[in-house]
């Protein structure tokens, strides 16, 4: 099977996306161009359009289109209480299981000293600017229950205390070095249930 | 090389990335074989009941095999008990980690550093030791790759006295000196690893940091430029 050409590109292309190796890129590739030509065009459209519009919002850095997301502009929201995540797909899971009515504060990633990743990479100069104002009141510690992830929690749960502000972690139900992202709805509610301070 | 195998080998994890979808490669250090490469293969999926093992500070024994530089994992069980990292002390983990990955080759065993290393973490798990315990792992892995500190005589093979006062310089070691940054107590005191007088915690802090950033080759810790920024006002490393 020839790999040269814009095929052979798109095929290794595709090979980015989580759980697509080769052979699957390859499946990918074909279908779009032998039975769903038009597909492909909306595709490579959307894709282009999303790429140029979807930015982070500008109060909790989630992933959106517009400047402030809908959950920052929803009103009947808690915007007192904050809930940190190290990811947009960890604040999206916590919203399937509807067990939350506050804000989020998303990190795109996790302390990591070895890794050259610090407070601002996380925009937590951002986070500090919102605590400083007054207008929140307890933030919710929900990184993952990795190390790094505790070091991270420590950390903003140190900010935290230096603006007088409560930081919880949740705690029960979230297993050892597990990623919320895998994490079931009921074991989620019982972590936010017996979240403790720090 | 060979294929090697190796079963049920105590083993701390220093760092770890992630490697393609589901796995990880580990830098372990092991009790009997050094500092050590692994891929754990496919740990990172949905309830892997390995991947909540496979974290840094946690007394581990690992199984692996294979015939290149990086081995494949094939086990890890927990040794209990064991205490969890909290707060502050999670960065000085990262500390002595960083200092393990820097100043150990890889398969280059080294059984006196992986008892250090061991007992250095049960201690940083009471806060009030964490200096004492930071200061003691530093001596004793110098001591043990060969950048060990004369702490007995000066550079001029005079004996240390704790009357007096000196300078020092990796190149030279200790001179003595009326402004010496270091007193001769002090030095005794290392030498014995006693640290119940502060100002040997004090003096050891500045003594352990111009040797280490003096074989460090010009290329400075990551943890130790990340713990100065974030916790500006905390004095422990
Ligand atoms: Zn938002």
């Amino acid at each position: 099977m020839q790999k040269k050409g814009l095929l052979g590109q798109l095929i290794q292309n595709l090979c980015c996306l989580p759980g697509v190796g080769p052979k699957t890129a390859q499946r990918m590739a074909f279908h779009l161009f032998q039975r769903d030509r038009n597909g492909a065009k909306l595709l490579a459209e959307t894709l282009l359009q999303a790429i140029d519009k979807i930015g982070y919002c500008r109060q909790c850095r989630t992933l959106t289109e517009d400047s402030l997301c809908d959950i920052c502009a929803d009103s009947s929201r808690d915007s007192s209480v904050v809930c940190i995540v190290e990811s947009p797909a960890d604040a999206w899971v916590i919203e399937q299981a509807a067990i939350f009515k506050g804000h989020y504060f998303v990190l795109h990633g996790r302390l990591s000293p070895l890794g050259g990743i610090g407070p601002d990479e996380l925009g937590l100069d951002l986070l500090e600017q919102r605590l400083r104002t007054g207008a929140i009141k307890e933030l919710i510690l929900a990184t993952n229950s990795t190390v790094e992830g505790e070091a991270t929690a420590y950390f903003i749960g140190e900010l935290a205390g230096k603006h007088q502000v409560l930081a919880s972690r949740i705690a029960h139900g979230v297993p050892m070095g597990g990623e919320l992202e895998f994490i079931d709805s009921g074991t989620l509610s019982h972590a936010f249930n017996g979240r403790k301070e720090v | 090389m060979t294929e090697t195998a190796v079963y049920l080998q105590p083993a701390f994890i220093l760092q770890q990335r992630k490697f393609k979808e589901t796995s990880l490669i580990i830098d372990a250090l092991t009790r009997d074989f050094g500092r050590v490469s692994l891929v754990a293969k496919g740990v990172r999926k949905a309830r892997s009941k390995t991947a909540g093992l496979l974290q840094p500070f946690i007394p581990l024994t690992m199984s692996y095999l294979g015939k290149t530089e990086l081995k494949t994992l094939t086990d890890v069980e927990i040794i209990p008990p064991f205490v969890q990292l909290q707060g502050i002390a999670i960065y000085c983990g990262f500390y002595i980690n960083e200092l393990v990955c820097r100043f150990l080759h890889q398969y280059d065993p080294h059984p006196d550093v992986f008892a250090h290393y061991r007992k250095c973490l049960s201690c940083l798990s009471d806060t009030s030791k964490i200096e004492t315990a930071l200061r003691t792992f530093e001596l004793d892995l110098m001591d043990a790759v060969g950048y060990g500190l004369q702490l007995e005589y000066d550079f001029h093979n005079q004996k240390i006295n704790p009357l007096k006062k000196y300078h020092f310089s990796v190149e030279q070691g200790l001179i003595e000196a009326l402004d010496g940054q270091f007193s001769g107590k002090t030095l005794q005191a290392l030498k014995l690893r006693d640290f119940t007088d502060a100002q040997v915690l004090v003096e050891a802090k500045i003594l352990m940091r111009t040797a280490i950033t003096g074989h460090l080759q010009g290329k400075p810790l990551k943890s130790r430029a990340f713990i100065k920024n974030i916790i500006k006002d905390y004095k422990n490393e």
